[in-house]
């Protein structure tokens, strides 16, 4: 247990809209080991920005979060204040974000947003920062590091800024890295370059990993350990080979039958599951999927806890594994010949 | 920025050229120049000389080159009221007015700012709703009924600054609150709303995930963008309060350049009209010049455009 880098039991966010409460995160455990990488997948409206924002204690204004326990490396983040929190975001704890055009501070040089995050939580001198800051951007496979420390971001491409992030965000040498949709907003050869950069710089760093998509595609080439998202709850988590090799919840079904697959690269249309994620304000009652699962019934209509093993594999489904796994086949079977 | 600075001085001087053009065709718009000079009770025969000696009968462009040659050196007409050099008097009271507006500004930044930003970071917050409420008043209120209002508070019920004239210092408190406190209430709003966009922009939520200090978002990341259009702003409102401070200076009876201006337009003193609108006019280039400059200097992206 000591080897958890981060320890989230039960979390919920709450956010007061002008419609009544909005239960965005419903009860969300999860554990992140050291050096490990975990994907939080879902479609977007899920709750999986929300969560790792109320991780860093950055929340919307008007959202408020309980968890009955929230450990990162043995503090509980519950008690740390605000300066508590801030200490460790950055440091200890980085994040970075889906819109690189928008996420570096236009007005300052990509040298002083980089130093600005090192000299907020030590002490070193300006020489020092920047030192670490043009061997970070070379890390991150920027050349002219230095040039580039006196350049402000609209003169870098998408994707340079988006190593610039990573680059900042890699400044105090944190043990954990949020990152959400990092790669979204970009084109696809950056995206897989990118991807294998953050990968390759996890395991120099030795960091933990959180990684929030809406693509299974990647998650399936980087993830060690996977929570499956849908409408503020967890509905399946476990290994990566436990639940790319036997899905368990209609709804993971669904999602890997839609990753376009080589065998066929071009699809006439990409398969995706009919219908939308359900509006979360006022709570929803039984199974989440329910309006949009396949195997719907009526039984369905009651609260549903995740079950199987914590470690390995666990699901949020009324329906035994057996006939799960058999739908799964089956499933697979119909994609085959599709 | 270099390179920026000196392409937008050169549009400021084509910009120049172009309005002291325009200020000494100002002559011409009025009438016959010769004729108005000679006045009421000046005969054919008087106006004839007027405009051999003052030149008015040679050709246009030559008249205008002869006429910005000697602005150039400092010489802007003779006065007709006051029959002195109007640079003489220009500059005497300029420097009343200069040192009011600058006053002024500084006092509206001073209170606009701060006041702005606390109410962007806080909206809906007590501090917003006093802000608010001070620059409905602000602006709501006459000028020169809040300049009466301050007489009556601090020179007559407590009688600790004097009513009028500009001698000391403690004569320029009283104008330079009513001046300034004019120019504030859009300073702040604009500077609460800049604020409000910054702090819910994607870098904002960049900065505090990496643990930069709140005090060092909200005082360089946020309000160094918020300032952007605040700059402009400021520098409209300065050349305003130059201009038109007629009433402040009337009320408190400065003799500034705002009061001149009225005082010749009721002279006919058109040498020293054509002047005022020339360096007043000259005062808007340079000041949007400064502040374009100020921008640039603050925002990269423009420095490249
Ligand atoms: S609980 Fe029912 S509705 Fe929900 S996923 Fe399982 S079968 Fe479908």
């Amino acid at each position: 247990m000591d080897s958890m880098l981060l320890d989230i039991e039960k979390l919920n966010v709450t956010i007061d809209t002008a419609a009544g409460p909005l239960k965005a995160v419903q009860n969300v455990s999860l554990r992140v080991a050291k050096g490990e990488t975990f994907c939080i997948v879902g479609e977007s409206g899920c709750g999986k920005s929300i969560t790792a924002l109320s991780l860093m204690g950055l929340m919307p204004k008007r959202a408020k979060r309980r968890a009955e326990r929230m450990m990162f490396d043995g503090t509980d983040m519950t008690t740390l204040g605000e300066s508590g929190m801030r200490r460790l975001r950055g440091n200890r704890i980085s994040m970075i974000f889906q819109e690189p055009m928008t996420s570096l501070n236009p007005v300052f040089t990509i040298g002083q947003q980089l130093t600005d995050v090192m000299r907020a939580h030590s002490r070193v001198s300006l020489a020092e920062a920047r030192e670490r800051a043009a061997f970070l951007l070379n890390k991150v496979g920027i050349t002219n590091a230095r040039e580039r420390l006196g350049q402000f971001p609209h003169e870098l491409s998408g994707g340079l800024r988006q190593r610039v992030m990573i680059a900042m965000a890699l400044m105090c040498s944190p043990d954990l890295m949020i990152a959400d949709e990092p790669t979204t907003a970009l084109d696809v050869t950056i995206q897989a370059e990118l991807l294998r950069l953050l990968r390759d710089l996890q395991q120099e760093f030795e960091m933990g990993l959180v990684l929030i998509t809406h693509d299974l595609g990647i998650v399936s080439r980087i993830a060690d350990r996977i929570a499956v998202m849908y409408a503020g709850q967890i509905v399946e988590d476990g290994t990566a080979d436990e639940i790319f090799g036997n899905p368990l919840h209609p709804y993971t079904q669904g999602l890997i039958a839609c990753i376009p697959s080589p065998d066929h690269p071009r699809m006439q249309h990409l398969p995706s599951i009919p219908g939308t994620v359900p509006p979360l304000i006022g709570g929803l009652k039984g199974c989440h999927f329910r309006e949009r699962c396949p195997y719907a019934m009526p039984s369905c209509m009651e609260e549903i806890e995740l079950k199987g093993h914590e470690a390995a594999h666990r699901y949020r489904c009324i329906l035994p594994a057996q006939t799960s796994a058999a739908h799964a086949k089956m499933a697979q079977g119909e994609q085959v010949h599709a | 920025m270099l390179q920026y600075t000196l392409r937008r001085l050169a549009s400021a001087v084509i910009l120049m050229l172009f309005v002291s053009f325009v200020a000494f065709a100002l002559v011409f718009t009025a009438g016959d120049p010769a004729a108005s000079i000679a006045g009421e009770g000046g005969t054919a025969a008087d106006a004839e000389r007027i405009r051999s000696v003052y030149g008015f009968d040679r050709p246009l462009v030559l008249q205008y080159a002869s006429w910005l040659g000697r602005v150039l050196q400092g010489d802007l007409g003779q006065s007709i009221y006051f029959n002195q050099p109007v640079t003489s008097i220009l500059i005497e009271r300029f420097q009343a007015t200069m040192l009011l507006g600058v006053l002024a500004l500084c006092f509206a930044l001073l209170l606009a700012i701060p006041l702005g930003i606390a109410a962007g970071r806080w909206p809906n917050s007590i501090v917003d709703r006093v802000a608010l409420l001070f620059a409905v008043v602000g602006q709501a209120m006459p000028t020169f009924w809040f300049a009466l209002l301050l007489i009556i508070l601090f020179s007559v019920t407590f009688p600790i600054l004097p009513t009028s004239g500009g001698e000391t210092w403690r004569h320029m408190i009283l104008p330079t609150i009513v001046l300034g406190y004019f120019a504030a209430p859009a300073i702040m709003r604009l500077t609460r709303s800049g604020m409000i966009a910054a702090l819910e922009t994607d870098f904002i939520r960049t900065a505090r995930a990496m643990g930069i200090p709140s005090s060092k978002i909200l005082s360089s990341y946020a309000l160094r963008n918020a300032l952007l259009p605040v700059v402009s702003l400021a520098a409209a409102q300065f050349g305003f309060m130059l201009a038109g401070s007629v009433v402040v200076e009337s009320v408190f009876a400065i003799h500034g350049a705002g009061r001149l201006v009225w005082e010749s337009i009721l002279r006919s003193d058109l040498p020293t009209i054509q002047a005022l609108v020339l360096c007043f006019s000259m005062f808007y280039v340079v000041l949007t010049l400064v502040a374009d400059i100020i921008n640039a200097w603050l925002d990269p992206r423009i420095r490249d455009a």
